[in-house]
């Protein structure tokens, strides 16, 4: 008996809080003590969500067609950044001197803040989705140069001294055991900027758009819609959530020899 | 010689990327409205801006980021060690924190409009939010990963209970809160931008923002490497007296 | 027994008559960022081993071992003096010396036959033979059903199993441990010092093995050689013609680890 309530506690307890968060909520609005207009209740995110997801509010584009234009961004920058840091992140952290002569260059300029260039962006791209993807692809890029470069820097000397003393020739060094010893961090630069990418599109869409979840959640406000801002809020949530399973997935997949990786999100 | 270019490998990397700018728009961009080249940003900064503005917007806009990052660190510290040191609170409380952690913190600028209007308050909430994530799970794991034996050599001392808890658990972990407040502070830097360009009369972000409209774009990028220098030295500092204190005795 | 691929293919020409399988010819070494007025890390040493003949060099921590042992798998270059092998200089590593680390240098990333097969493919194998030959070798240092296993999945003791099978994998003519069971308790260590003293018979190489157990070095060797540091030099060699295996209570080894540490102990 005592065995089996430990069991269940760790999902029982978290349940017992949500609903009880739940229910104070509703009966909070219900009893006037919240306002109806900044706290939309529970039951009216519920309405909401339906809504939304059915007919789309306010300007007729469901739920769907503006989470299908995030993923779309979010990836287009992302798999830009991802294309061009790799390589040039291997030959940075290949030689010692290129690295040191970039490491304050990579350093400022992850420092810059992205969303810092979007006049830049509007100047140079236009209003469009180019720039929503520059801004994306730049915060993304950054990061992921930088963790491209620890990572071939961080490789165990001791593992290419083995090599050395095998006779490997340098290309098979390369592929065979740089690329593999990096993995782990070049996969874990990813999903960093992965999170950059999910902070940035929301500030990206924010601007000269009424499509994606981020121009969602801000139009939204503009039409009094507490509730569709929660409902977008939470919708990004839930991707940036499932994203972050299926990278933990793709990782296992990948590196069956590193012990099993604590999913925390972007 | 080559010890001497190795030496200043990074100097020279500067020195090439602000050369190969400035060439760039000089002669082959040749149009300071699309790509100003850094001596004319600077220029125009020089003319358009006097250091009372400036000095204005990189007052408020530090104001805003220390003070959501402060209550971000006490709020962070508070409940990561505490659901960390009681096992009650956390399986109550972590659950929320998992919930809300994955909603990107611009995602609530507009609620924050609705709970607190459009001034200090708002941003503030939002930039506290951001670097409250971070700060509280690096405190969370820190109390959690602590050594077994540094507890039980303290048991043996006789040390117990909230004792135990404030001169073991919490300098045990020390490090790993650094590390969480290092990347919240961090974040609390993108977080500000982006709230002040949607809505401040005043700040570095806002500042950015209006240049463009008024045609400066070189206002604009002197004010994109403004705020990566602030946040660059901001960082810098907070590093130095991590290392100051913690790095004595911890790598961090 | 499978077709394994055996001496013949070893890299260094076989064994010439009166040539030492290594013969370390005043050997010095000083780092770039030694400060000037120390004394080098190596003086000048000299040493000349025959095929087949397993030499331990034994010393204290920081005394030198680990940089004489580099310099003569070319992984790092003397500052004077070279080292043959079989009669040629050493350039770099590899060309059938094979090498066992103190840490694990197992690729996390390959399994341990994988990890094996890794060194057996270098040297031209394909892969159906790389297979037998990696499976066959894991047997032979004592390990059975763990091929597929990766190694953080192994226990210290199968690591450094796994280590040796790889460098037995090269077939080289010479072996290079640098204190390869440091890191195991006493009694696994004795259990593999035993497993490598059958690896050795079943496989004729000239061994050079480092470590800073007296023991050890009574246990395996056919020759001790004592370094002192700063300047790394030779203090004391010593033949031991005890046949193996060995016990510790027999009365001339006793005597031998007296000698030896008073030896260790001068300075
Ligand atoms: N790469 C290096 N650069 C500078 N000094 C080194 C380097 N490698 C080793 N040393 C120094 O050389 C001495 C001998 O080191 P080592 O050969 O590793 O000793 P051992 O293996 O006997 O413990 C030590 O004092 C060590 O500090
Ligand atoms: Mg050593």
């Amino acid at each position: 008996m005592g065995r089996r309530l430990h069991h269940w506690l760790p999902l029982l307890v978290p349940t017992l809080v949500f609903v009880v968060l739940l229910g104070s909520w509703e009966w909070a609005v219900a009893q006037g003590w919240l306002r109806r207009l900044l706290f939309p209740p529970p039951t009216k995110l519920f309405a909401s969500a339906v809504e939304l997801a059915r007919d789309g509010v306010p300007l007729g584009k469901t739920l769907l067609d503006h989470l299908l234009i995030t993923i779309a961004r979010i990836f287009g920058g992302f798999a830009a950044a991802v294309a061009l840091a790799i390589p040039l992140g291997l030959v940075i952290g290949a030689s010692p001197f290129l690295d040191r002569m970039m490491a304050p260059i990579v350093g400022f300029c992850r420092s810059v803040a992205t969303l810092s260039l979007l006049p830049l962006a509007l100047v140079w791209f236009g209003i469009g989705e180019a720039s929503k993807i520059f801004l994306i692809g730049y915060g993304c890029f950054w990061v992921m140069l930088s963790n491209v470069i620890a990572a071939m820097r961080l490789v165990d000397p001791v593992l290419l001294r083995a090599a050395r003393t095998m006779d490997t020739k340098p290309l098979r060094t390369f592929t065979h055991v740089v690329l593999p010893a990096a993995l782990p961090r070049i996969a874990a630069g990813a999903r960093i900027a992965l999170g950059v990418g999910f902070m940035v599109i929301v500030g990206a869409e924010m601007i000269g758009t009424t499509m994606g979840l981020g121009a969602l959640i801000m139009e939204a406000r503009t039409f009094y819609r507490t509730d569709v801002t929660m409902v977008g809020m939470v919708t990004i949530g839930l991707l940036g959530l499932a994203i972050s399973l299926s990278l933990s997935q793709l990782e296992r997949r990948l590196m069956p020899w590193m012990p099993a990786h604590s999913g925390a999100g972007p | 010689m080559t010890g001497a270019v190795d030496r200043h490998a990074g100097t020279i990397g500067v020195v090439a990327f602000v050369l190969i700018w400035e060439l760039a728009a000089r002669l082959v961009w040749r149009d300071p409205g699309v790509l100003p080249a850094p001596t004319q940003a600077l220029a125009e900064a020089w003319t358009v801006l006097t250091w009372d503005v400036l000095l204005g917007h990189v007052g408020i806009s530090l104001f805003r980021i220390l003070a959501g990052f402060s209550i971000a660190a006490v709020l962070g510290m508070a409940l990561g060690l505490a659901c960390g040191w009681f096992r009650g609170l956390s399986l109550a409380l972590r659950p929320l924190v998992e919930l809300l952690r994955p909603i990107p913190p611009l995602a609530w600028i507009p609620i924050a409009i609705v709970w607190f209007g459009l001034g200090e308050p708002s941003k503030i909430f939002v930039i506290a939010l951001g670097a409250f994530f971070p700060i509280f799970t690096n405190a969370y794991r820190g109390i959690t990963m602590v050594s077994p034996v540094l507890f039980r050599a303290a048991r043996t001392m006789d040390v117990d209970g909230l004792r135990l808890l404030w001169r073991v658990a919490v300098p045990a972990a020390m490090p790993d809160m650094a590390t969480g407040l290092r990347v919240g502070f961090g974040l609390s830097f993108g977080i500000l931008v982006a709230a002040e360009l949607i809505a401040a009369e005043r700040g570095m972000g806002h500042l950015i923002m209006e240049a463009r409209q008024l045609g400066h774009l070189g206002v604009s990028i002197f004010g994109i490497l403004l705020i990566g220098v602030v946040s660059m030295l901001a960082d810098h500092q907070l590093g130095a007296a991590i290392r100051r204190t913690v790095g004595r005795w911890a790598r961090v | 027994m499978r077709d394994v691929p055996s001496q013949g293919q070893a890299f260094v020409a076989d064994a010439r008559p009166g040539v030492p399988a290594i013969d370390i010819q005043g050997v010095g070494k000083t780092f770039a960022t030694d400060p000037v007025g120390t004394a080098p890390v190596l003086g000048s040493i000299d040493l000349s081993i025959r095929d087949n003949e397993f030499v331990v060099l034994l010393g204290r921590s920081g005394c030198g071992k680990t940089t004489l042992l580099n310099i003569v798998a070319g992984l790092e270059a003397p500052t004077s003096g070279q080292v043959l092998v079989a009669g040629r200089p050493v350039t770099g590593p590899g060309g059938g010396k094979g090498m066992v680390f103190q840490q694990n240098a197992l690729f996390p990333w390959l399994t341990a036959r994988a990890n094996v097969m890794f060194a057996a493919e270098n040297r031209g194998l394909g892969r159906g033979e790389a297979t037998l030959l990696a499976s066959d070798l894991l047997r032979l240092v004592g390990l059975e059903g763990v091929d597929a296993k990766y190694p953080a999945e192994l226990s210290g003791g199968m690591q450094q199993r796994v280590a040796i099978a790889r460098a037995l994998a090269l077939d080289p003519a010479i072996l290079l441990m640098d204190e390869p069971f440091g890191a195991l308790d006493e009694i696994t260590r004795n259990e593999m010092q035993d497993e490598l003293l059958r690896v050795w018979q079943a496989r004729q190489k000239t061994v050079l093995f480092v470590t800073h157990s007296i023991w050890e070095a009574l246990m395996l060797a056919d020759r001790v050689v004592v370094l002192a540091s700063r300047p790394g030099r030779i203090v004391l060699e010593q033949e031991i013609s005890a046949l193996r295996p060995r016990s510790r209570s027999s009365l001339p080894l006793v005597a031998l680890h007296e000698a030896i540490w008073e030896a260790l102990r001068e300075r």
